[in-house]
């Protein structure tokens, strides 16, 4: 009696496996496809200046450069209703446990563009006592753009491959 | 405004809140804010958040080697920070710089000066709200890092005077697209005056805003255009010509309102004489070499030395102290963020909170800067 009960649970948790299979293939995926197209040209920035940098992202949303054209958004708004970090150079000290904070506070998903060469390894400031090596310590970095300060085209390329990481995400909740 | 005489900070009216270094109106910078209601009683700036030890670094290098790290405090202003860097460890060698190198080092300094004050008028219009002023601003600078990229061969980091002269000579076509540049400029200023400083939305918003009077002005030890906005005529090309700013004619821009609508816009008479500046001296340019030769670790004499520029948001100062080694005993940066920072806790004393930004920024205060 007992094993004919665990035989009949089993083929119906089968029959509901197979059925979310069939759902996951006709509704997941194209589901998943239109919310990430969706994020993909609407990237909120934060508004958090680390460094130098900050010069060329301002140089970047200006009118020449103008980063708008390939959906990064003028960084003004909550923290909540952000998704993209750009780490804008030196992270020292005093501003690592802010960085922290900020990522902690803003809602899945979330991606992280590590803009020059201090954000990556320390750079120029690699043997400072108030910098830190690199953010990857603190939190993850999806895509680095090398330079001192990178260039403006630089950092839109920086873009342009992380809205194609955004693009291939294999999950809708992100990480 | 009274409203410090009524209550003290610490009522229960009084709320504290932390304004940075995560918002719009402040970058990689936090002011401590005490609010009654719409009124900021109290305003504490907290700065180090960018502070990068550059001067504890400077002992690590030798003179040669301290140059690119010495411009990035100022990245906007790269060429004047490094100016007056050059002309101390100059003064320490007894180097005497060729006239062809003044005239370059004054002509990079200057375009400098514009590049940072185009940004400073950009931002000023993203905290006034006002569009035009970012992108107009914005899109023109990039012509001025254009020629400065074609002198010098980097974007914004120019890494162009260095101790014992320029890096380079200056190509023959950037001298024609400097002048070409400077024409055009001059007829683009007049369109600035009339749709941002004679603008009904940004006089409302700036006139009367955080009034720094002539005497408190003294009083902060303010340089640059934040002293210049409240009526004193500091200017250190004047009071102290160095290089070759006396071969130059150039007025030295006074405004006596000494609010954020004047400290906006002495930065526009600024531009105006930079660019009378660098038209004398590409159209004077003297011949000659543009570079001392220097070895790899150039040795410097033991002694001591202080010099000043003017940079773009004021009195830019080093002192060096030398024990005949490659490398600095001592290097310390005097840097005008940091003086006129002094001011700040003053001018948002009474404020409305929607007056912060403006206030703020029309200081000129670069927090990369005054950390250092």
């Amino acid at each position: 009696m007992v094993v004919a009960q665990q035989q009949k649970t089993g083929t119906f948790q089968v029959l509901v496996g197979k059925i979310d299979d069939v759902l996951q293939y006709a509704i997941g995926d194209p589901l998943r496809y239109l919310a990430n197209w969706g994020r993909l040209y609407s990237l909120w920035p934060v508004h958090l200046e680390t460094a130098c940098c900050s010069v060329e992202v301002g140089a970047a949303a200006g009118s020449r450069f103008d980063i708008e054209r390939f959906g990064t958004l003028e960084a003004f708004g909550s923290l909540r209703a952000c998704d993209l970090i750009i780490v804008m150079g030196t992270v020292t000290r005093k501003l690592a446990p802010r960085l922290k904070l900020i990522y902690d506070q803003m809602a899945e998903p979330k991606w992280v563009i590590a803009m020059g060469a201090c954000s990556i390894t320390g750079g120029l400031y690699f043997d400072s006592y108030n910098v830190l090596r690199g953010i990857d310590d603190i939190i993850p970095v999806d895509v680095y753009v090398p330079g001192c300060p990178p260039r403006a085209e630089a950092l839109i390329q920086g873009i342009v491959l992380l809205q194609e990481k955004i693009r291939r995400m294999p999950t809708l909740s992100g990480r | 405004m009274t409203v410090e005489s009524e209550y003290s900070p610490d009522a229960d009216r009084i709320m504290a809140v932390s304004l940075g270094p995560q918002h719009p109106g402040a970058g990689h910078f936090r002011i401590r804010l005490w609010l009654d209601g719409d009124y900021v009683v109290k305003a504490l700036p907290d700065a180090g958040y960018v502070h990068r030890g550059e001067e504890k670094m400077a002992e690590y290098r030798n003179y040669t080697q301290n140059v690119p790290h010495l411009e990035r405090p100022v990245i906007l202003d790269s060429s004047n920070i490094l100016f007056a860097y050059s002309m101390a460890v100059d003064e320490l060698m007894n180097s005497k710089v060729p006239p062809r190198a003044q005239y370059l080092r004054v002509i990079m300094s200057e375009i400098n000066r514009i590049i940072s004050h185009m940004y400073f008028i950009a931002i000023q219009g993203l905290f006034l709200g006002h569009t035009t002023m970012i992108t107009w601003c914005m899109g023109d600078r990039d012509f001025w890092i254009d020629l400065g990229e074609r002198i010098a061969g980097a974007r914004v980091t120019f890494a162009y005077i260095i101790p014992g002269g320029v890096r380079n000579d200056i190509p023959g076509f950037a001298v024609e697209k400097g002048l070409n540049t400077c024409d055009w400029f001059e007829k683009r200023m007049d369109e600035y005056e009339k749709i941002f400083f004679d603008n009904p939305m940004v006089h409302q918003r700036s006139d009367r805003v955080g009034v720094l009077s002539k005497e408190d002005a003294i009083a902060f030890g303010a340089t640059g255009t934040v002293a210049r906005a409240s009526g004193l005529a500091l200017d250190v090309r004047k009071d102290e010509p160095y290089s070759s700013y006396s071969d130059f004619e150039f007025k030295t821009p006074v405004l006596t309102q000494g609010d954020s609508w004047a400290r906006a816009y002495v930065a526009l008479l600024d531009m105006r004489e930079s660019v009378k500046i660098i038209r004398q001296a590409l159209k004077t340019l003297p011949q000659g070499p543009v570079r001392l030769k220097l070895g790899p670790q150039p040795r410097v004499p033991a002694g001591e030395v202080y010099s000043r520029t003017e940079a773009a948001r004021g009195e830019m100062s080093y002192y060096i102290v030398s024990d005949g080694s490659p490398r600095p005993y001592r290097l310390k940066i005097g840097v005008p963020s940091g003086k006129n920072l002094k001011a700040l806790p003053h001018l948002l004393k009474g404020v409305h909170v929607a007056d912060i930004p403006v206030i703020y920024w029309s200081l000129n205060y670069w927090p990369v800067e005054a950390d250092r």
